[in-house]
């Protein structure tokens, strides 16, 4: 079963598409981090998976559900941190956590109190005095309580220093391995997320560029060398994502498809950050043509 | 939601409740002191029969003089329903200011319910307090009442209905320009203006049009005695027939002119008199109420439509 469906999901402001066609599975039980340059249309799809805003064009299921039709039933299933993760400034820890309960049919309260007391947070503290990071774990163990099915993650370690971020990760980690749960969480990089995550959604202008397993992607991933050359008939085979050419020799990041059999070409593998980057500087042929053409 | 919406509107609750509690304080020593004047000077016998001059005429005068300016300081109590309509009216847009409402959607609430929640909290607590303000302002003046009837602006704008149907103007507006604009203060400052203007507008142009005024001639001599606590609209000097007079005499650009004496036989009068005061009132509130109501679907739709 799929947690989050997209079938030519698109969403448009004003005559600009923040997501266009954007068409994806994210199996239930992973952990998928969607990965793109900021403007990219992360939070956009994300907030259309949890029904805060409507879709232009095609459809957004979660967990077999409409986000927009069926919200009272989805809504206690799926846990939202947004981005910069707003709480009530005025509120105490235990208000929130009072929040959470009121608002929330399926609030686990005991779970709730022990991250907060992991948290060595004093419950009468109020939340606009907390630091970034303290108020992300607090916007996290709001969301955990919920009990999720769904986790919906906006740049959640964005804003926070590598300290804070890795605790909020381990946090994470350790709800994650008590099992039952779907992550997906976005960031404009991959850094740390790699050893949270074992799925790969790289989303840039507008689109999905590239979907699946990490383990996948990684294989089906090459870099190749030769000495300067024009790469068109390995583009005519595989998907060539990035080249580069120095005075003599041509370099290649190629989707491959199947074996690359060119003897002229030198194989290397290459790993998921580099896999990344090319992504991110990456533009679909059409894209580009319509670029230039608007 | 109760508890939630209450959390998020506790500080201007409070805030209000604090104003009335204020104002409360001021009136109601002074309101017992003036009730006790009223009882021991033997003013109660003397309603009705102030112009006549004498024990009764002087009493009455003195017993004004007393309190009238603290009565004059009232005239600015006008305000308050605006200022509780805008106050209540800040939670919801602080939210939408500072994104919340969006932690709140994301919770197990659909957002219908959210919005419903915090509107129909703003719009009790602001009935609440104007009812409360109506009641205390209504016991404060009751003794000036008696003998100046509550036709005057100043007393009517605190009595009856309206002050409810003010404050929930107050509130419709604060709410629909907070919520199309989401920024709090500018949006509160005009919502508090636009509250102002629109009490002006109604106070000095329509209210007066709302029912049709009567009109009355008397003869010079005679004295307008049916006037007594009525609002008096406009008394002009008119011929035995009822027709204006047209002061051509006058030279232009003079100052004021006197007209000869023997010219003028009768005035006329265009007034509201004392029994148009709920006529007047039930109009007034259902125009604000229903401005008001349709502020706040305006806020609530523009809410659950723009996300």
């Amino acid at each position: 079963m799929n947690a989050l469906e997209l079938d030519g999901l698109g969403k448009r402001y004003g005559s600009k598409w923040a997501l266009r066609d954007c068409t994806l599975e994210v199996p239930a039980g992973t952990v998928t981090a969607l990965v793109g340059p900021n403007g990219a249309g992360k939070t956009t799809l994300l907030q259309l998976a949890v029904g805060l805003t409507r879709p232009s064009a095609g459809s957004v299921g979660v967990l077999g559900l409409s986000p927009q039709r069926d919200a009272r039933e989805l809504l206690p299933r799926v846990g939202f941190v947004a981005q910069e993760h707003p709480l009530h400034r005025g509120f105490t820890i235990a208000e929130m956590l009072r929040l959470g309960r009121e608002l929330n049919p399926r609030w686990d309260d005991a779970l709730a109190r022990e991250r907060i007391e992991r948290l060595e947070l004093a419950r009468g503290q109020r939340v606009g005095k907390l630091s970034g990071g303290q108020q992300a774990q607090v916007a996290l163990t709001l969301a955990l309580a919920k009990r999720p099915e769904l986790l919906l993650l906006d740049e959640p370690v964005a804003s926070l220093d590598p300290l804070a971020r890795r605790e909020f990760l381990t946090m994470l980690m350790e709800a994650v391995s008590e099992g039952g749960i779907t992550v997906v969480l976005s960031s404009h990089i991959l850094a740390d997320l790699e050893r949270v995550c074992d799925h790969l959604v790289i989303l840039s202008h507008a689109q999905t560029q590239l979907a699946g397993p990490i383990d996948d992607v990684v294989a089906s991933h090459r870099v190749l060398t030769a000495p300067r050359t024009d790469p068109a008939t390995v583009a005519r085979v595989h998907q060539v994502i990035r080249e580069s050419h120095t005075e003599r020799q041509t370099t290649l990041l190629v989707r491959a498809n199947g074996h690359v059999y060119d003897a002229c070409w030198e194989i290397h593998p290459v790993d998921l950050e580099e896999i990344v980057l090319a992504y991110l500087g990456y533009a679909p042929a059409p894209l580009l043509r319509e670029a230039v053409a608007g | 939601m109760i508890w939630v919406g209450w959390r998020q509107q506790r500080t201007e609750t409070l805030l209000a409740a604090a104003l009335l509690a204020a104002l409360a304080a001021l009136l109601i020593p002074t309101g017992l002191n003036m009730a006790s004047a009223y009882d021991h000077g033997g003013l109660a016998s003397c309603v009705g029969h102030t112009d006549g001059g004498g024990a009764c005429g002087a009493a009455v005068d003195a017993f004004v003089q007393r309190f009238r300016k603290l009565g004059d300081l009232l005239d600015w109590v006008t305000l308050v329903p605006g200022i509780i309509g805008i106050l209540l009216a800040a939670p919801f847009v602080v939210a939408l200011e500072q994104r919340t409402h969006r932690l709140d959607w994301t919770q197990s609430i659909t957002r219908r319910r959210w919005v419903a929640g915090k509107l129909g909290l703003a719009i009790v607590t602001a009935l609440v307090a104007a009812v409360a303000l109506t009641l205390l302002i209504t016991w404060w003046r009751a003794p000036f009442v008696r003998f100046q009837g509550r036709m005057d602006n100043s007393i009517y704008d605190d009595e009856g209905t309206v002050v409810a149907a003010y404050a929930l103007f107050a509130l419709g507006l604060g709410l629909a320009v907070g919520a199309a604009w989401r920024r709090t203060v500018p949006a509160l400052f005009v919502a508090f203006a636009g509250y102002f203007a629109a009490r002006l507008f109604v106070d000095t142009w329509l209210r007066q049009r709302l029912v049709s005024p009567l009109t009355t001639t008397w003869q010079t001599k005679a004295g307008g005695h049916v006037l007594d606590r009525a609002w008096v609209l406009s008394v002009n000097p008119v011929d035995a027939q009822g027709h204006p007079l047209h002061l051509a005499e006058c030279p232009a650009g003079a100052g004021p002119c006197e007209v000869k004496a023997p010219a003028v036989s009768h005035f006329q009068a265009v007034y509201h008199p004392a029994s148009h005061f709920w006529a007047l009132q039930a109009r007034e509130t259902a125009l604000f109420g229903i401005v008001a109501i349709t502020l706040i679907a305006f806020a609530a739709v523009w809410t659950l439509r723009r996300d």
